[in-house]
């Protein structure tokens, strides 16, 4: 089933999305002013909503604000360098040291400082400290972001496949994934016009059920689908198990 | 000051660029202009707080994260991102969110369920609340305006912290339909209140 990421708006706007969808409504917002512009219209609608429910908090509230800000740092203007605490549950999502990843070879440098500054500008960055999560993040970011990127659900709890031809690059996230048996973890699979399957990537879920996976340097030529499947640790050459999650393009 | 918020918070409101002007003061680090921030958004927010998590205690603990997050960032603010309320209203919501979110993961440990609880059973005495609660008339009009489905998917996302995949299991609705319904109610509403203002 096709799945625009621009379907995701309305949820965005009222908070109604997972940590993962939230991820990839982020990386698609600055290239999409159709989005951005409605976005702003209908967080005024929710902003309204919001006011309608004015409780006055008691006064000790207000004092130990005060008396909290007195010793806390500001941030700096965006510099998409520093994390707000807010999102660090976003880039909790690329916490997966996956055997076996290899790093995609295209330079991320000047492009996704662009895309991660207009990020920040708008939300807050999807980004820490940790290098290899902000490399996945980024890796991600820059998928979703491509102006071709699509999103498809894929039937493993609560997840989506975002395929971008022009990145040459498929990224599997989601959360609620049950657990492969034992001595098992999922794979990743291209399946060809001629029925062949290529290899991608093996993952495990987190033990909160969330995951995030990436396949670099694919070309979408002749690719008809993607199946996840579970197969021994390490992953196989040939796709051995039951077939667990399918999507067509 | 505390008093002009329970006078109602519009009462204690300054214009949107008065507000602007406040926020970017504080973000600059003046401790007077985030007093007056304070003043001034810290009963919506606490109210928002309170509407979502329910909990007396954990709305403040809510409304003080979020008052000193806006301390935190508001050198980053700008007012292409929307007015100054719209921003820390939604930076509100999406704590309250989360906070609502990690209680219900809490307890769906302790009750060993692998999914979400979800009761969509107290619909009936959950709008009577909300209609009770809720104070300004152009807000009880909008809503009054919806379709029950678009109130209904509202409040279980806005007002519950349901994601879209919840909403939809909820009401045992396709996916699609979940976010297209989600997105209609806001329109509506926003539709109505461009109309009547």
């Amino acid at each position: 089933m096709n799945d625009n990421v621009h379907g995701l708006l309305g949820a965005y706007a009222v908070d109604a999305v997972t940590d993962a969808e939230r991820a990839a409504f982020d990386a698609h917002l600055p290239g999409c002013e159709d989005c951005a512009a409605e976005l702003a219209g209908l967080r005024d609608v929710a902003a309204a909503l919001a006011d309608a429910e004015a409780v006055a908090p008691p006064a000790a509230l207000r004092a130990r604000v005060l008396e909290e800000v007195s010793r806390t740092a500001q941030l700096p203007p965006d510099d998409a360098e520093v994390a707000p605490a807010d999102d660090l549950a976003a880039a909790r999502e690329a916490r997966h040291a996956r055997s076996g990843h290899r790093w995609p070879r295209f330079v991320l440098a000047a492009a996704s400082v662009a895309v991660l500054a207009g990020v920040g500008a708008f939300a807050g960055v999807v980004l820490t400290e940790r290098n290899a999560e902000l490399a996945m993040e980024q890796d991600v970011m820059m998928v979703a972001s491509a102006p071709d990127a699509h999103s498809m659900d894929l039937d493993l709890g609560t997840s989506h496949l975002v395929v971008s031809d022009r990145m040459a690059s498929v990224v599997a996230m989601g959360e609620d994934c049950p657990k492969p048996h034992d001595g098992m973890e999922y794979q990743l699979w291209v399946v060809m016009e001629d029925g062949s399957k290529h290899a991608g990537p093996t993952f495990m879920p987190e033990s909160d059920g969330s995951f995030m996976t990436m396949l670099d340097d694919q070309s979408m030529d002749g690719v008809t689908g993607f199946v996840v499947t579970e197969e021994p640790m390490g992953g196989s050459d040939e796709p051995t198990g039951d077939m667990v999650a399918v999507v067509e393009l | 000051m505390g008093d002009e918020d329970a006078a109602g918070a519009a009462a204690a409101r300054p214009a949107p660029d008065r507000l602007a002007g406040l926020l970017v003061a504080a973000g600059r680090g003046d401790a007077d202009a985030f007093e007056a921030v304070y003043d001034a958004t810290a009963a919506s927010v606490h109210g928002l707080a309170l509407r979502i998590v329910r909990d007396p205690e954990m709305a403040q603990d809510v409304t003080q994260e979020v008052m000193v997050e806006v301390w935190r960032q508001a050198a980053r603010y700008r007012p292409d991102l929307g007015s100054p309320r719209t921003w820390i209203l939604t930076i509100a919501h999406r704590r309250a969110v989360d906070r609502v979110r990690a209680e219900q993961a809490h307890s769906d440990r302790l009750q060993r369920h692998a999914r979400p609880e979800i009761d969509v059973h107290d619909q009936d005495a959950l709008v009577d609340t909300m209609f009770r609660q809720w104070q300004a008339t152009r807000v009880r009009a909008g809503l009054a305006g919806l379709t029950p489905l678009q109130r209904e998917a509202l409040e279980l996302t806005y007002y519950k912290g349901y994601t879209n995949a919840q909403l939809a299991q909820a009401l045992d609705i396709p996916l699609g339909t979940a976010k297209a319904r989600i997105r209609d109610a806001i329109i509506r509403l926003r539709d109505m209140w461009e109309v009547t203002t």
